[in-house]
């Protein structure tokens, strides 16, 4: 029998973390099919937009734009958040800071929840009144079921956090749940330019 | 890294190799059987539903000539007419030919890049059962005699509810809205697959063309199914919650379909086609003994395929009345795509030329291809340009074209890869006498099927039609097309025959029975639960026909007792870190089954949405606690984490090293 050459790999490690591991890949191609997805709903918009001669259609008044513009800093403030409990934990294994960060991205992303539903009680077009309010209402319905989605998921890796599954070494959850969070907020930015700006820019 | 180890000899102690097998084996019994996460089963369930569901297209296509045979035929009625064809086109492009083709990469990806399973195992199980339950729940639609009636495209207004009641066009959103959820889950998990399990030195410009063809097709699947999906949800609200987005009269317009549904259904074509040009190189490949010529412009013709493709989808809407500027353009474009496919034919034929090629079935089944597909390809061409299109439109022209190029470039191709394959699956030969027979039939039954249609189109007779008068002078060449038809239905059924026998007493295959020169050639036919007892190294794009292949290094310290595989980087494939598998599961397929629930349950009532995607939120959950990873958790400190500390102490000792040098 020959010898032969042998590369041997039980030293390699099994906890990786990011863009290493394939778990994050698989979240990745999540995020392309989902941009996919609101590119399509931000094309319609405009097909639909340019098609009709008044847009919003008459009578119905142009989107208000506080409410919205400051839901969005709240927003764009969980990611900071979440971004702040990935880094404690994988770069300085602070359970704590990790636990602050999840909780606060929590209660961000439950405001942006909560003032969406304040500020669509007070719209007074619905889905079944013509082609904006269809386009617009499922805009704001499936971004907002992506949100409940990965604040639905940060519960669970905070009652995983409770039981110390999250370490300095293991913490790829963390990595990846965080990796979709920034893209639901990321995602919203041209969302919201599409409906608050795109119809006073160009009436 | 790499040492030379005298102590390994290829009889290495059989206890181990006991331990391996009873790691990766399959669980036993009725309860197992919704429990497999290994690819090789989910590829293998993935190929024969897709057989099975070609079968009965067939049947309908068959229904279909048999009605059109004769004028003023009454075999099918209108309304039966109308579920039959629409079946038969959801069947072969939603049903058949998508899902045979992610199916048969997820068999032999892995195979072919030295791995022992896909990256995300579960997650592959899952997308299977949501493609099966999708199927199901159609067929379900069809024996209760309420299938979708408006066609495999389902424009509205035609299929908005002021014109059609029916439940099926809602049975067709939702199953079509299921299956893309499994056909991009396929696709996310064959792109990880390619990009973190390849063997070690199996960098990108090494991995076979097959790999590429289905890496190419996998993210044209990211990049189109999604816009699909969307578009049917548009077309359920419409209909379900009086939503406005086809109703002209509500400030939507019907051509939205059209545009977002052939911007899916254009590359939907080519995503059926790349992966069997991936198939046609390899069968060229080791039927002519040498590699293919020009493997740089092939895996580049592939690329940019799949890129073109999605700039064409106008040309199936030139008689819409859009803008002359934007039809030409798109003429322009549908020329263009023409120029990768045609590199790769002259590709191939180099290879033909410098090699000394072996009349198989296989390759039998290439050059009835090339044949078929080179027709289908010209009469693409003058359908391309727009003045030709307006004459033709809408008439059996277009039907025998898009026959000439889906039967020519998916059908065909399958076969070879079905002839080619068939022995590294079952262990054993396929005859190759009745192979023969097997594509002559088919070759002959297509030219005979579909040929007259081109005529029949020029003659005026329209698409869609069930009926005809006997004054219009159609009668003959239908008759022609459907002896073809029928011609080549008996093509599949010796092939049905072929592997039956085979089945039962076929020859033993070997390892290697075609002298190839991929992976998947290198170990045993089936291969053992496992893949590969040694995972291999590669340093050449034809690793079985390198000189030195015995003293080339394998991977050894993977460890026996559980399912452990060894990831490598995107670029390069070093050797990167171990990936603990997952192990059998019943998971994937509760959760499946709650992934549907919202689905089907929206056929019965709005209210199932909310349930079905708690209970999906739920499933999920129960996926991802770390209990089900099939290890034991490890307590902080324990000796993976020590591992992985202690490579992190390594590389930021590196990295300070490094900085003192630069100061």
């Amino acid at each position: 029998m020959s010898a032969r050459m042998v590369l041997d790999v039980s030293e390699y490690p099994s906890l990786v973390q990011g863009p290493r591991g394939g778990l994050w890949w698989g979240m990745a191609g999540l995020v392309l099919v989902e941009v996919v997805l609101f590119t399509t709903l931000i094309a319609t918009y405009y097909y639909l937009k340019f098609l009709n001669p008044h847009w919003p259609p008459a009578g119905e008044p142009l989107p208000k734009l506080l409410l919205p513009t400051v839901n969005t800093a709240i927003l764009v403030g969980s990611s900071f958040a979440i971004y702040y409990a990935d880094t404690s934990i994988s770069e300085r294994g602070d359970k704590r800071g990790m636990t602050v960060g999840l909780v606060l991205s929590l209660l961000l992303g439950l405001t942006f929840l909560v003032l969406k539903g304040v500020e669509y009680a007070q719209v007074e077009y619905f889905w079944d009144s013509h082609a904006y309010g269809s386009i617009v209402w499922t805009m704001i319905v499936f971004h907002s079921s992506h949100v409940l989605s990965v604040v639905l998921k940060t519960v669970v890796v905070l009652a995983l956090a409770a039981k110390g599954h999250w370490t300095r070494e293991r913490c790829q959850g963390i990595k990846v749940n965080g990796l979709y969070w920034h893209f639901v907020v990321v995602i919203w930015i041209p969302l919201y330019l599409t409906i608050y700006w795109t119809p006073r820019i160009h009436g | 890294m790499a040492t030379l180890d005298p102590a390994l000899a290829p009889d290495t102690p059989a206890g181990d190799l006991h331990l391996l097998e009873r790691t990766w084996s399959a669980p036993r019994g009725l309860g197992g059987w919704f429990m497999h996460v290994n690819h090789r089963r989910i590829g293998r369930r993935y190929i024969a539903t897709g057989l099975a569901l070609f079968l009965l297209a067939g049947l309908e296509a068959l229904a279909i000539r048999t009605q059109l045979a004769v004028p003023e035929n009454d075999f099918l009625g209108p309304e039966a007419y109308r579920q039959v064809f629409t079946m038969h086109g959801a069947t072969m492009m939603f049903l058949f030919a998508v899902p045979i083709m992610e199916g048969i990469g997820i068999y032999l990806v892995p195979l072919m890049i030295g791995a022992r399973d896909m990256a995300l195992p579960r997650l592959n199980a899952f997308g299977y059962w949501m493609y099966l339950i999708g199927a199901v729940t159609l067929y379900a639609a069809f024996f209760l005699g309420v299938a979708p009636n408006s066609g495999w495209f389902n424009y509205p207004p035609l299929s908005r509810r002021e014109h059609e009641l029916t439940i099926g066009i809602d049975v067709w959103w939702v199953v079509v809205s299921m299956l893309e959820v499994a056909a991009l889950v396929g696709a996310v998990g064959l792109i990880v697959t390619i990009f973190k399990m390849r063997a070690p030195g199996m960098s990108l410009n090494r991995m076979p063309i097959f790999v590429w063809s289905i890496l190419v097709m996998a993210f044209m699947i990211v990049f189109a199914m999604p816009t699909l999906m969307t578009t049917s949800i548009f077309l359920g609200l419409d209909r379900m919650v009086g939503a406005h987005y086809f109703d002209p009269a509500g400030m939507g317009d019907p051509l939205l379909w059209q545009h977002i549904f052939w911007y899916f259904g254009h590359p939907e074509v080519y995503i059926m086609f790349v992966p069997g040009l991936g198939m046609v190189s390899m069968v060229v490949a080791t039927m002519s003994r040498r590699p293919v010529y020009g493997y740089t412009a092939v895996v580049l013709s592939l690329i940019a395929t799949g890129i073109l493709s999605f700039g064409l989808w106008v040309h199936h809407m030139y008689a819409t009345g859009l803008p002359r500027l934007g039809t030409s353009l798109f003429t322009a474009a549908s020329m263009l795509v023409t120029l990768p496919t045609s590199v790769q034919f002259f590709c191939w034929t180099a290879t033909f030329w410098g090699g000394r090629p072996r009349f198989t079935t296989a390759l039998h089944f290439v050059l009835g291809f090339l044949v078929i597909f080179l027709i289908g390809g010209i009469t693409g061409v003058q359908l391309g340009s727009v003045p030709f299109d307006l004459q033709v439109h809408d008439t059996f022209f277009v039907v025998a074209h898009f026959h000439y190029v889906l039967l020519g470039g998916v059908v065909f191709p399958l076969f070879a890869g079905i002839y080619y394959w068939w022995p590294k699956v079952t262990g054993r030969l396929l005859s190759e006498r009745l192979g023969k027979l097997n594509f002559w039939l088919m070759f002959l039954g297509v030219h005979l099927a579909f040929w007259p249609q081109h005529h029949l189109g020029f003659m005026g007779m329209p698409r869609r039609v069930y009926t005809y008068l006997a004054e219009m002078g159609w009668g003959t060449l239908n008759l022609l097309s459907t002896v073809g038809a029928f011609t080549v239905a008996a093509g599949v059924g010796v092939f049905l025959v072929n592997a039956a026998v085979s089945l039962r007493r076929g020859a033993p295959a070997g390892d290697d029975p075609w002298a190839a020169e991929s992976l998947e050639w290198s170990t045993s036919s089936p291969p053992p639960p496992y893949n590969f007892r040694l995972v291999p190294t590669v340093r050449s794009r034809t690793p079985l026909w390198d000189p030195d292949r015995a003293e080339q290094p394998v991977v050894v310290g993977l460890r026996d007792d559980q399912r452990e595989a060894l990831s490598t980087t995107l670029l390069d494939a070093r050797p990167d870190h171990r990936v603990v598998l997952p192990g059998p599961t019943i998971i994937p397929f509760v959760a499946a089954l709650a992934a549907a629930t919202p689905f089907v349950g929206v056929l019965f009532g709005l209210h199932w949405v909310p349930i079905g995607a708690a209970l999906t939120f739920l499933a999920f959950t129960a996926w991802n606690w770390p209990h089900h990873l099939g290890t034991r958790l490890e307590p902080e400190g324990g000796p993976e984490h020590r591992l992985a500390a202690a490579e992190r102490a390594r590389e930021e000792a590196e990295k300070a090293r490094g900085e003192e040098v630069r100061r």
